[in-house]
Parts: C-alpha cells; structure tokens; sequence
C-alpha cells in the first residue's frame, strides 16, 4: 500500500487523542483519500461511469478533472461521512493534513462539528459500541460523557439507579442458562473443523436429547412414578383362566435358560413383556383411588407431544427468520461467496485449505449451474421431449424400488405367521430372535442401501446439483418414514383383522385376540426393537464400513487409496436416521413408556460415538452448508416425523378397541372414553365447561376465529413483502439519483471552471 | 499498557498466517496503514472480530478490510484481487471476471458499477451467516 515517507516517521508520535497540554500532533497515517484515489476513479466529464468492463481492461485514471471530483463530491455527503469517521480529534479517513499550527481549541471545535453518526449530540452509550472508533477514542468519549452526564441516567433507560443494577443482574442471569448447556465447546470445535453444516447435526442432536429428556420426566412422573409408590405392582395376569377374550400369559413358567433370558431381553419378551417398559403391565386402578392412572397415562402423551410441537417450533422459529431475511437467495449467491464464505477463526494449514477449497468448489458449481441453466434454455422441442422421457422412467424405476421395499416389510412382519410357527424355528431361539427382527434388518438394510442407488438415479435426471440434492432428501425422506408406516399398517392387519370388525376372529373382542391378546404390548416390543436395532446400526457401521474402509485405504496408496480413505459426515442422512429415531419414540411413546429414557440413552451414546468417527475417520465436507438452511430445514422434517407419528398414536386411541387382558383402559369400550368418565367425576360446573368444549357450538366459533386470524395473517404477511419490495426498488432510485446529481454537479462545475 | 509501544509486525501474527485477508486486516487495523500494529490496535481487532461486536461495526471493518484501494468503494479491481486471493489462483481469469460482473450485478443498488458501504451493508442484510465468519474465535 502506498505510503507517504513522512508518515511512517510520525507513526510513532502515538494514537491521535486530543491530550491536554500537548500540540496538535500530525495524523498517524497518511492522507489515503484524495490524492491516491481521486484520480484513480474520477471519470472526469463523464456521465457515466463504464465500470462494466471485464478485468482485462484498465482501470485507466483520467487524471484530475477541472472541479471537484467525484469522488471527493460523493464523500463530502453525510451518508458517506460515517465510512470515514474516526472518532474525536482523530483525522478522518481521506482528509488532507491539517497545517501544524492549528491549536488545541481549533481540534475541539472540530470535533464538535464534524460529521459524526449522529450529528448532533454524542452518541448514548449503546450506540457507543457500534461506532467504528479506536479504542482510546472511544474510552476519552466516555469520560467525557461521563463528566457531562447528569445524574439521571441516560435517557432510554428507563427507572432509577436501582433498576439499572437490577437490569444488569438480571442480564446476567439470563446468560448463565447459555452456560448450562452442555457441550458447548465440542460443538465450537466441531463447526471449526468441519464446517456449519456438521456442528448443526449435533446441535440437533442435543436438541432431540433435551426433549428425550423431558418426555420422559413427564411419563416417568406421571405414570410410573405413582405406580411405584401408591402400588399395588400388578403380579402376572392370573393364567389357566379363559376369559371371553382369551388367555394372556406373558411370563414364562419355570425354568428358564440364558440364552433364552438374553433374546428376551433383546425382544422384548417374557419377563420384559411384564414390566413397566410396556402398556400392559399398568394396572386400571392404584391404591387409595385418588389418582386415576388411566387419566394420567393419556394426559402424559398429550402433554409431551405439545410440549414437542412448541420447541420443535420455536427452534425453527429463528431459522425461518433468517431464511426469510435471506429470502432472495438466488439474487446473492455470488456476493455471498465471495464476501462471507471466508471464515476468519480458521486456523492450521488443512482447514485452511480445506475451506479454500470449498469456496472453489462452490464458485465453480454455480458458474456450471448458470452454463447449465443456458444450455436448458437452449435445448430444442425433442431433446426436452426426450428428457422428459428419461425423467418418467427413472421416476417409475424409483417408484418401483420404493415398492419393493415397503412389500419386503409387509412380508418381514410376517403377517400370516408362516415362518414363527416353523418347528424349527420355534425351537432354537436364535432363530426366532432372527425372526422377530426380521422387520427391523429389513428396514435398516433398505435405509442404507437405497439411498446411493437414488443418488446415482437422480444424477442421471439432468438436474442441477442443487436440484438434485433436494430431490435425493425427498426420496430418502418419503423411503424411511414410508416403511415405519407401512410396517405399522401390517401390524394394523393383524391387530384388527384387516379392517373388518365382523371378521370371526375380532368379532367377540374387537380385535384379534388370539394371536395377539394384548396388542398395546406388540406394538410397543415392535418399536423397542426397532429402536435397538438402530442403536446395533450406529455401532456397527462404523465398525464393519468405515474402519475397513479407512484401513485399506491408507493401505492402498496412490490416487485409489485416497479416494477409498475420504468419507465425508453426509449431514442429511444422518439428520434423517436422527429425525426416524425420533419418529419411532414418537409412535411407541404411547405403547411402551420408558422408550423415551432408552432414546435418551441412546442419544448419548450416539453423540460420543458419531464424535469419534467423526474425528477419526471423516474428512471435512468439500460442500458447505448453509448454517441458516440448517437451522430451519432440519426442524421442519422433525416435525413431519411428529405429524406421521400422530396419525398412529391418536388412531389406536380413539378407534380399535383395547385389550381386555391388560392395560389400564381394559374396561373401556375405547381408550378415550377414559377422560370422560373422569370427568364425570369433577362438579357440575367444571363438567359443564369440559362439555361444552366438545360440542358443535364451541367448535365451529373457534374455527371461524382461527381462519380469520389466518387471513388477516395471510394478507398482513403479503402486505409487508410487497412494501419491502418496493422499498427496495425506491431505495435503488434514491442511489442512482444521487449518483447521477452528483455527477451533473462534476460536469457543470467543470464547464463553469471552462467558461 | 498506557503508551508502551509494542509494535506487532506481521511476521509475528503467526497463528493466522493462513487468513488470505492477512495483511488487509493487519492494514485496516493498523495506525500508519502499514500493518504494523500497537497493543491497541490489537486490542481493537480482538474487539471487532469477537462475538460480542455489533452487526454495523463489522460491518464497516469487512468492508475496510476488502476496499484494497482505500478509496472507500470496492471497485471491480478490489474484487478481483479479493477472489484471487480467496482461490489461490485456481480459477481463470474469464471465471474470476464473471464473478466479479455477477458480484457487482447482484450487490450494485446505486449503479455506479462498485459498491459503496451502502451497497454492502445493504447485502449484509441478507447474509445471516456474517456474523459467525467474521469471527475470530479465542
């Protein structure tokens, strides 16, 4: 950078503070304003500027013109005052050196009347910090405010002295929570390394614990907790009785083998099926009759799903605004790579590189986009026709994959018994264990296989790249929640004979009760087992993939080798084994209430786990994901889980039957009926009230209210963006307007100076 | 502290060597505009680059930093030596020149053909992940 040699000498004399005593020292720096840049940009007569050239052209100065230049016009506009404002006493940028002799008075009246941000008082001390001053600058104004500062406090800071300290207290209580939160400084490391995208997974995992957390306080307190102290613990259902309904007999007789107890345990029969993991265990009644389990047991699930729906929400909250602030994402692509993707706190040589080299990558992916987008507009009427050809089958060919996958669940339930009534199965036990988890390897190997062949499908499709990473998620998205759903219908088939109430086998109870005497308890083992399953895929994938992988890799040296060693943390499917995690607790919440605790420690285990794969075996990612898109597109698909696990959960509660054997609803016709006759218990007021919120003429009120509320919503929403548009587009013609007097003013003056 | 001079040269901020923005931030932050820094100025740049300073102030640094020139505008020169300095010199020169004419195409509201401060802060606004790149964390 251009230096003027006297200056380096005087850079020395010290910061620019108007020091009582001393002389008026000169600037510390070297006028960088109208002497270097002036003819650098002025155009002279020009009216407009041609500053569209490519960067082969010159950026020819055309030397001084006649008048003030432009530049020196431009800068002398209050607006732009701000970019050049140093703080008192100090020369701001770009100003000529001021003769030796001015005195002390003259800096002060300088000061005084120099363009400031505000011009006309001393900033408050909140707008202090955002002034662009030097430190000491900005330490001498505050003395001095704080000599002229009267006793009331400064203004906007409302109330006496006392609220002030109490408004501080008060700050720095609300930080301390920030401080609780756990694993704050992993998560900083983990975004440092290997980008935003990546610590936003982790971020979401904690998230996802928190709530784990917290629905399982509910359950706990609400359910279980009351049954361990009120009691009584509900011995095994009396056996050998035959009821209408059938006999229901979970705890084996006698004895029973390890091997036996070991795939008990990991399916969730026998003693397990007994106890208070699941439905059936909890009993209509507890002791002294005050606390109705039943009431409690349903209000606990109502009460953690809504409190899930409002976290969930409010953390997508904050990634909406962002990304509605942001919301011209295609218009500012390029500036954004260019100004903001750099990040500063990067330290060491590989992420450095690493980082550079993503921002390449980025920069050249959009250019290939936008040649792409040229050459699709291009394109003529049969090469469309036959892209849209190849679009059709390969739709088709995923669709038929889809299929195959969500058959193979059907038949992994085993919905006619054929394989569990095998002799040979029934009696080694492996085998049955294989059985049972049959619909489990099925679903986990269809969520590790399909994904790749969907990559390698939509890359031949003629998107964009950032067209096909949506259409990918979409896929996989629909693939995993699609194939919990189907494996819930079959098990649906079974519980309610297909659908059909006069079917001789649910004619008498309502469901089929002799495969399945207690239903509640077979959905919750199905999900306890899912739930297991995936925790072994966590641990195991690592261990038999990435580790041979990573070893032949580093075995096999050369350009193979490195492409074998580099895998990258794919951030949406992670995000998405997370969200079908979630999903399954969702659905099984109900039916198996202590899921909620073995998802929370699973969670733990799976951020430990995901850390030191991470670490050890995945190199950072080559694409950078926006941390904003991060923030509201993960909690979205979050709460579709919420929704597709709603739809289960509320069916079995208010439409089949519940089993008569087990379970605290078993003399109920259905289990809602249970928070009716609870009711019936409170005063004639409250059940008046309670009542009434059911009827028609509560309901149909509150829903014209809420589509008011949404119109009005709706059109505000509308209103303000076409505002905000328009703004914009005056905020345009202001500039140029400025631009183009500002150059008349150049011209005439120039001519003036002619004449 | 009080007026003890410790100058920083560059060569001695060795832990961000790697930043291609070295020497503009070592500039900017810098009285005489050389790069050689006080304690203050360091402290300065600590303060602005932290996670507590406000939108505007970092703001008006970034745009400090990418204005080579100092004529407070980022002309398409200051540009281009921002992306060579960004890729290392991996691009050509016809890419580099289209990014520099889509940057300006896209950030340019007063059509001069570089961006003011306004320009800037007006793009900052659309740009929610500023405030966690330009942050140097400690």
């Amino acid at each position: 950078m251009p230096l003027g040699p006297q200056n380096s000498a005087q850079s020395a004399a010290g910061r620019m503070i108007p020091d009582v005593g001393a002389a008026r020292p000169a600037p510390p720096w070297p006028y960088l304003g109208t002497q270097i840049s002036s003819p650098a940009v002025a155009p002279g007569t020009e009216t407009r500027m041609e500053a569209r050239g490519g960067p082969g052209e010159d950026w020819i100065p055309r030397g001084p013109g006649p008048g003030p230049s432009l530049s020196a016009l431009l800068s002398e506009l209050p607006s732009s005052a701000t970019v050049r404002y140093r703080g008192p006493g100090i020369r701001p940028w770009g100003d000529p050196e001021p003769p030796l002799e001015q005195s002390r008075q003259e800096s002060w009246s300088q000061w005084q009347t120099a363009p400031m941000a505000s011009p006309e008082k001393p900033p408050e001390s909140q707008a202090l910090r955002e002034l662009p001053w030097p430190m000491e600058a900005k330490k001498l104004l505050w003395r001095l405010q704080a000599l002229s500062r009267p006793a009331k406090p400064v203004p906007g800071i409302r109330g006496s002295k006392g609220a002030l300290l109490v408004g501080r207290v008060w700050a720095r209580l609300i930080g301390v929570p920030k401080m609780l939160v756990p694993w704050r400084s992993i998560l900083m490391k983990i975004g440092g390394q290997y980008g935003a995208g990546t610590e936003a997974y982790f971020g979401l995992l904690r998230f996802l614990l928190g709530l784990n957390i917290l629905g399982a306080l509910f359950q706990g307190v609400l359910t279980l907790l009351p049954l361990l102290l009120l009691g009584p613990i509900p011995g095994p259902p009396s056996s050998g009785v035959t009821k209408t309904c059938g006999s229901y007999d979970p705890v084996p007789q006698g004895f029973v083998d390890y091997v036996t107890h070991l795939t008990n345990l990991l399916s969730g029969e026998g003693h397990l099926e007994w106890s208070p993991l699941f439905y059936g265990f909890y009993p209509v009644q507890l002791r002294g009759g005050t606390f109705q389990l039943p009431v409690a047991y349903l209000l606990s699930t109502f009460v953690s799903g809504l409190l899930c729906l409002f976290l969930i929400l409010r953390r997508s909250m904050s990634g909406l605004k962002q990304t509605l602030l942001s919301e011209s994402g295609a218009l500012t692509s390029y500036s954004h790579r260019v100004f903001f993707a750099w990040d500063f706190g990067l330290q060491g040589s590989s992420p450095v590189e690493l980082r550079r080299r993503a921002i390449r990558y980025e920069l050249q992916v959009e250019l290939e986009e936008a040649s792409m987008r040229k050459q699709a507009e291009a394109r003529t009427g049969a090469q469309r026709a036959g892209l849209w050809m190849t679009r059709i089958l390969l739709n088709l060919l995923v669709l038929a994959l889809l299929g195959a996958a969500f058959y193979g669940v059907y038949q992994a339930t085993d919905p006619h018994k054929n394989l569990q009534e095998d002799p040979v199965v029934q009696a080694t036990p492996l085998l049955k264990l294989l059985i049972a988890y049959l619909p489990s390897i099925f679903i986990s190997t269809a969520n590790l296989i399909l994904p790749p062949v969907f990559s390698l499908i939509t890359s031949l499709e003629g998107y964009t790249r950032s067209r096909q990473i949506q259409f990918i998620l979409l896929r996989t998205v629909f693939l995993r929640l699609v194939s919990l759903v189907v494996l819930l219908v079959s098990l649906w088939d079974q519980i309610t004979c297909g659908g059909k109430p006069e079917a001789e086998a649910c004619a008498t109870c309502g469901y089929d009760y002799s495969i399945l005497p207690c239903w509640e308890t077979r959905v919750g083992q199905e999900m306890y087992k899912l739930l297991l399953f995936d925790l072994l895929t966590c641990l195991a994938v690592p261990l038999l993939i990435q580790f041979p992988r990573k070893l032949l890799g580093s075995m096999c040296g050369g350009r193979l080798g490195r492409l074998v060693k580099t895998m990258e943390f794919q951030v949406p499917e992670e995000v998405l084994g997370l969200v079908y995690g979630q999903t399954l607790v969702w659905v099984g919440g109900f039916y198996c209430p202590l899921l909620a605790l073995l998802n929370t420690v699973k969670l733990l285990l799976t951020f430990y786990l995901k850390r030191f794969t991470l670490f050890a075996f995945c190199s950072p990612a080559s694409r950078t994901f926006r941390a904003s898109t991060a923030n509201f597109f993960f909690p979205l698909v979050l709460l579709l889980g919420l929704a597709i696990s709603a739809v289960p959960v509320l069916y079995g509660i208010f439409v089949i039957p519940p089993s008569k054997l087990c379970g605290p609803f078993r003399d109920q016709p259905n289990i809602w009926a249970a928070i009716p006759n609870a009711i019936q218990g409170l005063s004639q007021g409250a059940q008046d009230f309670l009542f009434f919120l059911g009827t028609l003429s509560f309901a149909v009120p509150l829903m014209l209210v809420s589509s008011v509320l949404m119109v009005y919503t709706l059109t505000l929403a509308t209103s303000y963006g076409r505002l905000v548009s328009k703004l914009k587009g005056h905020l345009k013609m202001e500039s140029e307007s400025k631009v183009l007097l500002a150059q008349k003013i150049v011209e005439l003056s120039g001519e003036e100076r002619d004449l | 502290m009080g007026n003890k001079q410790t100058v920083f040269t560059p060569e001695q901020l060795d832990a961000y060597q790697d930043n291609p923005f070295r020497e503009r931030i070592a500039q900017v932050f810098s009285q005489d505009g050389d790069g050689n820094m006080t304690l203050d100025d360091f402290l300065d740049m600590f303060s602005v680059m932290s996670e507590m300073a406000p939108r505007d102030l970092k703001a008006y640094y970034a745009f400090k930093i990418y204005d080579f020139n100092n004529d407070d505008y980022i002309c398409p020169l200051d540009l281009e030596k921002t992306m060579i300095k960004l890729t290392r010199g991996e691009l050509t020169p016809e890419e580099v020149g289209l990014v520099c004419e889509k940057v300006i195409n896209e950030a340019d509201v007063d059509n001069d053909g570089k961006l003011s401060l306004d320009d800037f802060q007006n793009m900052i606004l659309h740009a929610p992940d500023f405030l966690s790149t330009f942050h140097i964390r400690i």
